[in-house]
């Protein structure tokens, strides 16, 4: 396999854009990408497009709609869907395109707008769409979910709101220096436990939002192309999980799960980040920055140790001790994460290898780590999809 | 009871109510021994032969593994007669060895706590145009 750098990187910034299309889009982060790497739209070989799912047949089509727009090529252009992991699912395809030889150069692109509100269902056959039940059925939207999960943990390992609300606390600090986030407010403690509870133990502001964005990575094995790129990253794995059977993991869009637990929470995470650790060569102790999916302030914490920064139950400690912020032991979300950005389903993978990337470069102005030699880059999705990349410069 | 208002499931194959309670339908594989929600959602263990399944009705008891109290109407395809914010949903864990997420039936949902015993029961999410109630599996503490 050939080592393959990122050499260009691209975004839309993330907020509501009631009139554009996710063409718009995504023409404004692929040109963004473009412009980063140096790269001539004929330089690409291929396109490895994350699927819009809101965006009917042409979003599904979202890489030939996109290609159209820079002109038509001829090039193998293939849309994925992996949900949340949709956009690591787009860059691991460019990236085994390239490491396998077929092509030096490929784009990764992801692009979603999100419906107003709790994300829904798509379909209306319950035999064969388990999402049908849980609306229809249970009324649970995804945070529900999140809050069931997270009292598992508080009661399990006695973490208090307090902590719930630190984490939006520490992300929110990031957030306001990040030009590309959508909110960019600092919050207090006593704000965040102000906030509406949403779903009892989680509060308004310990949920992310549903966001649009677009994000795009040109990706290289080219000597010609990385040589006229600014500071080429290093991929040193990019790779995916599915869950594992005997997860006691209560699954979005799932309504059941097993009393006994034969394999860790989280599982298709846990599998992503422990192949990414075996194909890069190091453990979480090498890491300097991690992007991780804080949908929820449960998923901050869990995701700790999920991806093995912490023992069981350490997160709140580690948390508490600052040991999650600059000149602790990782430096978690430092782009303010998902509850500055907000979700974008097909886009917001990328976009975190894309913060990862700037903080390797050190792009990140007031909000830059020092130092940053490995970051990583972690996602989840429902039913069971994760992707874990890292990186290194 | 004179005449107990007619009332149907509002999607089929997911439990069924008798005598002895509102019961959750399930399948349990005889071979990898995984019991599966709903009944036609297969999860096998990895190299069942995926012989000998066989649908069962699960215990109607069970204990509270954990919940939620939702304060935001969940929006369509969620269809109730009304505003039933705030409502509870919980994860009900059963002796067969299964996890199953319904709503709760309790009106002081402050008094919830995870471990206790619960039951099946059904909840009314809303009437029909023959003014049948129609219904959903639901949890409420047991008696």
């Amino acid at each position: 396999m050939r080592q393959v750098s990122i050499v260009g990187v691209g975004l839309h910034p993330w907020g509501k854009f009631v009139d554009k299309t996710f063409v718009e889009l995504g023409t404004v982060a692929v040109a963004n990408a473009l412009k980063d790497a140096n790269v001539e739209w004929k330089e690409i070989q291929t396109i490895c497009s994350g699927i819009y799912i809101y965006g009917g047949n042409a979003g599904h089509l979202s890489g030939q709609y996109l290609e159209s727009v820079f002109g038509e090529t001829g090039i193998p252009v293939v849309n994925v869907y992996n949900a949340c992991a949709t956009g690591s699912s787009a860059l691991r395809l460019a990236y085994m395109s390239i490491a396998s030889g077929q092509v030096d150069t490929a784009l990764a692109v992801g692009v979603d707008i999100s419906p107003e509100g709790f994300l829904s269902a798509k379909s209306d056959n319950p035999r064969q769409d388990r999402d049908v039940l849980r609306w229809r059925m249970t009324g649970m939207p995804n945070p529900v979910y999140w809050a069931i999960e997270c009292r598992k943990r508080m009661e399990k390992y006695g973490s208090t709101d307090e902590d719930l609300a630190r984490v939006k606390v520490v992300l929110s600090q990031y957030g306001v220096k990040n030009p590309n986030a959508r909110y960019k407010k600092v919050y207090t403690l006593e704000q965040v436990l102000n906030s509406q509870m949403v779903c009892d133990p989680l509060r308004l502001f310990e949920i992310c939002a549903t966001s649009d964005g677009a994000a795009a990575i040109v990706l290289s094995a080219s000597d010609k192309v990385i040589k006229k790129a600014y500071k080429p990253v290093t991929i040193a794995a990019t790779t995916m999980g599915s869950a594992i059977y005997g997860d006691p993991t209560l699954r979005i869009s799932a309504l059941s799960a097993p009393a006994k637990a034969e394999a860790p929470l989280l599982s298709e995470s846990y599998s992503a980040s422990q192949q990414a650790y075996k194909q890069a060569g190091i453990g979480p102790e090498d890491v300097d920055v991690l992007e991780l999916p804080d949908n929820s302030s449960w998923h901050y914490l869990q995701y700790l140790e999920t991806c093995r920064f912490c023992g069981e139950g350490e997160a709140e400690k580690m948390l508490r001790d600052g040991d999650t912020q600059i000149g602790g032991k990782v430096v978690v979300c430092p782009s303010g994460g998902f509850s500055s950005f907000g979700e974008a389903i097909g886009a917001q993978a990328l976009w975190q290898v894309i913060e990862a990337s700037m903080q390797l470069r050190g792009q990140c102005g007031e909000r830059q780590v020092p130092d940053v030699k490995v970051a990583m880059a972690q996602t989840y999705g429902l039913m069971g999809n994760s992707g874990t990349t890292i990186l290194k410069i | 009871m004179a005449s107990e208002k007619q009332k149907v499931p509002a999607l089929p194959d997911l439990f069924d109510w008798a005598e002895d309670g509102v019961r959750i339908r399930s399948a349990k594989c005889n071979s990898c021994g995984t019991y599966f929600f709903p009944e036609y959602h297969a999860q096998h263990r990895p190299g069942c032969s995926r012989e000998g399944v066989e649908k069962v009705l699960l215990n109607n008891k069970g204990k509270l593994a954990s919940y939620t109290i939702q304060y935001y109407m969940c929006p369509p395809p969620f269809k109730t007669a009304g505003n039933i914010t705030p409502y509870g949903i919980g994860l009900v864990e059963f002796p067969e060895g299964i996890q199953v997420a319904g709503l709760i039936t309790e009106t002081d949902l402050k008094t919830l706590k995870t471990g206790q015993k619960m039951e099946t029961t059904t909840y009314t999410l809303y009437q029909d145009e023959q003014g049948r109630d129609v219904v959903t599996w639901a949890f409420r503490a047991a008696k």
